[in-house]
């Protein structure tokens, strides 16, 4: 069974965000809640000084913390490794966000509107959400199950991310992590990412 | 530096459970550990205020949830879950301690080998073991939490044992004149009480001594409480106004009999339920992620 995952090439990402764009279009998500976004920080001193920038997303963890304290079985892990919510199950609880130190998750409480007073078209057209529930990275599943890579990879115009099965060593993300030393975000908390980083 | 480790800069505390849930730790635990020692002392109409009060805390833990009216779903994931467990802790000491209040109140309480004696000391031995367990599962909710490393200690289920105890016999005390039936040997409660705060002190410290050696955001929670903003609360009022100033009165002036008026009593048990409703705020206030990413 695949294990999927994704690799991002820090030293090619500029920070554009068309990720993040990509990813509230695809998912309609309200205003204030990001599925995926890009964190960024000045970094030296003048002259020298210089920006970076860090693309986070759920990360889809192999011993997913979130998944264990769940009250409801809501959130759930496919076998290929991708870690779902289901909003029909979700009590809004929020102990899924007390359990995971990534800060992947976010409480929508109902106020996602756009424009206050106003739901746009795209809105009324796309936005299905229910309320009092917890919100994450779905990795794009409906789209991977048609063959297709999730909507921040098919965005990203300098293919700074990588998605792929893990567990095949023949594909582009299992030779990126063995060959490029990938890393994962705090690997010290044991849940075992399936989102790596190359580059410096 | 790597870049990921550039992005590593800090602590946030956490604000997603806020009073509703607070509030709960405090009522879930005093109401389990009113409705333990009324087991103990053998007092039906005590056991029954411990049910009310368990069960006001528990609508406020519903009144926090995003979607209450899906609450039951909560049931369904014991095998992981400890907030799972613990909805059927609760459920176990409000059906049980209701059982064996209404066969008490309502004369039943017939000698052991007929049925309702027999239902009766089932009730009993089954909701004095889920009355323990609600008091220490909170204690479990937080200690495994691998984002908020000042929750991780395996002392929180024992300190939430102890305060629990405390907050149910105190409100018991400040209850006391107001409850029929068998009237209640305060002093025995006191001197209860003043061993379960020794208990909380030396749990509390040694908790607070061992988070001191753990990850970036325990030391930071902890310099909240001991000299940041949360000081004042948790030095003075945690450890000074729910702790110390009532063992030292009972210490310098119970040998004089001012232990006896029930003024000072009620206002001793005052300060310890005000001292455990702060420990509980402030241990949830208190949580930081580690890191900032």
């Amino acid at each position: 069974m695949a294990r999927y995952g994704m690799v991002i090439d820090l030293n090619i990402c500029i920070g554009c965000n068309a990720c993040t764009m990509a990813c509230k279009a695809e998912h309609a998500s309200p205003s204030g809640v990001f599925f995926a976004k890009v964190l960024e920080k000045e970094v030296g001193k003048f002259p020298a000084a210089r920006r970076v920038f860090l693309p986070v997303l759920c990360n889809h963890c192999e011993k997913p913390a979130c998944r264990d304290v769940c009250p409801t079985g809501a959130t759930s892990k496919r076998e290929d490794g991708v870690v779902l919510i289901d909003y029909d199950l979700c009590i809004g609880c929020r102990s899924c966000i007390e359990a995971c130190p990534y800060g992947s998750r976010t409480f929508y409480d109902g106020n996602g509107a756009y424009f206050e007073g106003h739901t746009t078209l795209f809105e009324t057209a796309k936005q299905t959400l229910s309320e009092g529930v917890v919100m994450k990275c779905n990795f794009c599943v409906h789209r991977v199950d048609q063959g297709l890579d999730p909507a921040c990879v098919q965005t990203c115009p300098t293919e700074c991310r990588f998605f792929g099965d893990l567990d095949d060593p023949k594909s582009r993300v299992s030779h990126l992590v063995s060959d490029k030393k990938a890393r994962s975000l705090l690997p010290d908390k044991g849940l075992e990412p399936s989102v790596f980083y190359i580059g410096s | 530096m790597n870049r990921i480790d550039e992005f590593l800069i800090g602590v946030k505390p956490q604000r997603e459970w806020g009073w509703l849930v607070i509030t709960y730790l405090f009522l879930g635990g005093a109401g389990a550990g009113l409705f333990l020692i009324s087991l103990y002392i053998d007092h039906t109409v005590a056991g029954a205020l411990g049910l009310l009060v368990l069960l006001l805390g528990t609508v406020l833990l519903l009144l926090d949830l995003g979607r209450p009216e899906r609450f039951w779903r909560a049931f369904f994931h014991p095998q992981s879950s400890w907030i799972s467990r613990g909805c059927f802790f609760i459920a176990l000491v409000v059906v049980c301690g209701g059982l064996e209040t209404a066969v008490r109140l309502f004369g039943l309480g017939a000698p052991l080998g007929t049925v309702a004696g027999t239902v009766s000391l089932v009730a009993r031995s089954v909701g004095a073991a889920a009355a323990i367990l609600v008091m220490v599962y909170t204690g479990f909710v937080l200690a495994p939490s691998p984002a908020i490393p000042f929750w991780n200690s395996a002392f929180f289920p024992i300190i939430f044992f102890a305060y629990s105890l405390l907050a149910g016999i105190d409100i018991l005390i400040l209850s006391s004149p107001l409850l029929p039936g068998p009237t209640l040997d305060l002093a025995f409660l006191e001197r209860a009480q003043n061993y379960l705060a020794v208990a909380c002190l030396i749990l509390l410290l040694s908790h607070l001594s061992i988070m001191s050696g753990s990850a970036v955001a325990a030391r930071e929670s902890i310099r909240l409480l001991t000299r940041g903003k949360w000081a004042p609360l948790f030095l003075g009022g945690v450890v000074g106004a729910g702790l110390i100033i009532p063992l030292v009165f009972v210490a310098f002036a119970g040998q004089s009999g001012l232990q006896a008026v029930f003024a000072v009593t009620a206002v001793l048990a005052l300060l310890r339920l005000f001292g455990d409703y702060l420990f509980r705020f402030l241990v949830i206030r208190a949580g930081m992620y580690d890191p900032l990413l």
